[in-house]
């Protein structure tokens, strides 16, 4: 049999027209240079066929950099199934798995529900698993993040002390079931009305915050949709889920060189959907701790109506835009009230 | 699906006489066939927990460099994917190391900091040392052979003096940047050389300030005195953005290839503002519309179009090129050519 092809030598780069001659035993006996009339002997020498890729010419290598391409797939594949031992036959499957239709399908289909799965199940469970699995000191080192906030966004608070020594005493009760993650309070200003768990325990009230709420009730439901967040690890939690969704798109577009929004935006949004769904759980351990303690459900709304007016005002009355609600950390005050209700039942 | 190239390649055929020829690059993947090999890669990446990643890079990066074809010879991929796996490992242990360090040993952690940094420029040159020697063209392979200290100015010290000086010095890194990377890359033992100017480069960050000022200023004008404009200003502001990003990547893309030569041979490219544009908007729209499974056929489209716009004017046969000596990289250095090149 003979195969017509180019044959290249590996020291220069001058091409030759060339047709590789292949025995009746299925040897690779000698390359023909057809212009030359030369024949170069093959016999004894160790040769390699690399796979099957799409279109692309078929190539097989002898030793010292030797190259023989052609595009005549059928030849090549028939040389390729008499070398059963040849590491290319290893590779024909997966040829064979790119170009059958039916298993692409089937492969596109396994892939999407497999990274659904993985983004939706896979990841918030491992990450779960993971955050409460660290020891205390990792997320405490990794995360005792309030010097950088100090330094960043925070200003001493400019609560009258007296006010910060009242709301210490009014928590402080609360805080004494959950010495194993170490709750401090802390008090500052900047940042609006906001209050916020850090993974080492540190709970802080922002003065804007402590301004707009009204009753104590009001504080402590907002005090324990914050014990929620750290009880549950959440932060934590999603520091391991960003990580782990940030491989997760390196691995699928990694080889293909893409602008950053068309793999930033879903990263940016599965962020916030997964944040959402913390705030869920944190909401509902507040529900069910003020139910332990007798303080009416009633405080928790009150709170949020509180935030939402605060955020009103500072948008000069102007409402949410479509496009904040879509990017936002927290769900929409509506939902959070609903939650209320269906909890009540 | 691509006429200019083909009609180049007639003309190349014909012109084969004179010695003198113009070749024109030519892509002939196709997106709906690389579509399956790249969800079969994802597929069979999820599955193994990400250790197939390895033989994934090499299938995509043999698909794109053996359907890239000059002169009717095509380029090759040479990396073997265990090399690359290997890297892969010593690069995601050294991160958990790292990450234990920082946690127990936080100065300690903090040296190994600045030793990365200082290893960074040798990791660079390894990395274009191993891309270059995997990549073949008529069974020639390329080299890269960096200094550790030009390598060092290219990355930090240029840069440093660009930011310093206000950008003064900008265009001055970067083409710091691309003569580094070009001069001390050869086809088999031919160099190749560059020959661009620091007027080049400041010229074109200069349009792009002028085009921006000159379109930018007179709609903050008329937003700032019709509020009702404000929201078409903002829509106006996006489209200048982007045609100016669009204005700089071609514009550089045309001038380093005018000004790359290899031996007496030239390149051109044409790469036109419009048609790029097209190609990225068109790319863009289907792939948010497909929720991301146009992504390999928008990167055959855009490959199939920089290669329709490349040209190489050579002076005498492509034939003589001879292959460099064989580099005896030990194992680990191959492997250090990987760590930071997990794209």
């Amino acid at each position: 049999m003979l195969i017509e092809g180019i044959y290249l030598d590996g020291k220069t780069s001058k091409r030759h027209t060339a047709r590789l001659e292949v025995n009746n035993d299925h040897k690779i006996t000698a390359v023909h240079l057809t212009e030359q009339q030369i024949i170069l002997s093959f016999e004894h020498q160790s040769y390699a066929v690399e796979s099957r890729l799409g279109n692309t010419p078929r190539e097989i290598t002898f030793d010292d950099e030797q190259l023989f391409v052609c595009d005549n797939h059928d030849e090549i594949d028939k040389l390729t199934t008499w070398q059963t031992s040849r590491s290319s036959n290893q590779h024909s499957w997966l040829y064979h798995l790119e170009n059958n239709s039916k298993l692409i399908c089937i492969s596109t289909i396994a892939t999407i529900v497999l990274l659904y799965g993985i983004v939706v199940y896979g990841i918030p469970s491992t990450a779960k698993l993971m955050a409460h699995n660290v020891p205390y000191f990792t997320s405490a080192k990794l995360f005792s993040s309030l010097d950088l906030l100090d330094e960043t966004v925070f200003e001493p608070s400019t609560l009258p002390v007296k006010r910060q020594q009242e709301i210490r005493a009014l928590m402080t009760p609360y805080l004494s079931n959950y010495k194993g993650l170490q709750p401090t309070l802390e008090f500052r200003s900047g940042m609006k009305a906001n209050a916020l768990a850090l993974p080492n325990g540190v709970i802080v009230f922002t003065d804007d915050f402590v301004n707009l709420i009204q009753t104590d009730d009001e504080l402590i439901a907002v005090l324990f949709h914050e014990l929620g967040h750290l009880t549950q690890k959440h932060m934590t939690q999603r520091m391991i889920q960003d990580a782990m969704l940030t491989i997760m798109v390196v691995f699928i577009t990694g080889d293909v060189e893409t602008f950053d929004l068309v793999t930033g935006l879903p990263t940016l949004l599965l962020d916030l959907t997964y944040s959402r769904e913390f705030e869920i759980q944190a909401d509902t351990y507040a529900l069910t701790l003020l139910n332990q303690h007798d303080i009416p459900l009633q405080s928790f709304v009150d709170a949020m109506r509180n935030l939402e007016d605060y955020y009103l005002k500072e948008n000069d009355g102007k409402a949410h835009s479509a496009m904040h609600d879509f990017f936002s950390i927290h769900p929409k005050t509506s939902e959070r009230i609903q939650l209320v209700e269906k909890f009540q039942q | 699906m691509n006429p200019p190239s083909e009609i180049s390649a007639e003309q190349n055929s014909n012109n084969t006489t004179s010695g003198n020829r113009s070749l024109g690059f030519e892509f002939r993947g196709d997106g709906m066939e690389y579509f399956k090999i790249w969800i079969v890669n994802i597929l069979l990446t999820i599955v193994t927990l990400g250790i197939y990643s390895a033989w994934a890079k090499v299938r995509n990066n043999r698909y794109f460099y053996s359907n890239l074809y000059l002169d009717n010879d095509n380029f090759r991929y040479l990396a073997d994917p265990i090399t690359i796996l290997k890297g892969r490992l010593i690069a995601v242990a050294a991160l958990i190391g790292y990450y234990i360090m920082s946690l127990f040993f936080p100065i300690v952690a903090g040296g190994l900091a600045i030793a990365l940094m200082l290893a960074i420029p040798y990791f660079i040159n390894q990395s274009m040392g191993f891309n270059h020697r995997m990549s073949s063209y008529k069974n020639i392979q390329f080299r890269f052979k960096g200094s550790y200290g030009q390598a060092f100015m290219v990355i930090y010290v240029w840069p440093i003096l660009g930011i310093l000086t206000l950008g003064i010095l900008y265009p001055l890194a970067l083409l710091k940047g691309n003569e580094y990377f070009v001069r001390n890359s050869a086809y088999g033992t031919s160099k190749f050389d560059f020959n661009a100017t620091y007027k080049d480069y400041g010229m074109i960050f200069l349009t792009a300030i002028g085009i921006s000022l000159a379109v930018g200023l007179p709609i903050a004008l008329i937003a700032y005195f019709v509020p009702a404009f404000s929201v078409i200003s903002s829509l106006l502001y996006i489209v200048i953005y982007f045609a100016v990003i669009i204005y700089v990547v071609v514009s550089f893309t045309n001038i380093f290839y005018a000004s790359l030569s290899l031996i007496e041979h030239k390149f051109e490219a044409n790469l036109t503002i419009a048609a790029t544009a097209k190609v990225i908007l068109t790319n863009l729209f289907l792939t948010m519309i497909t929720l991301g499974l146009y992504l390999p056929a928008a990167k055959v489209r855009m490959t199939k179009y920089i290669c329709s716009c490349l040209t190489m004017h050579t002076s005498g046969s492509l034939d003589n090129f001879s292959a460099a000596e064989k580099e005896n990289i030990s194992a680990l250095g191959e492997e250090f050519g990987q760590v930071f090149d997990f794209a």
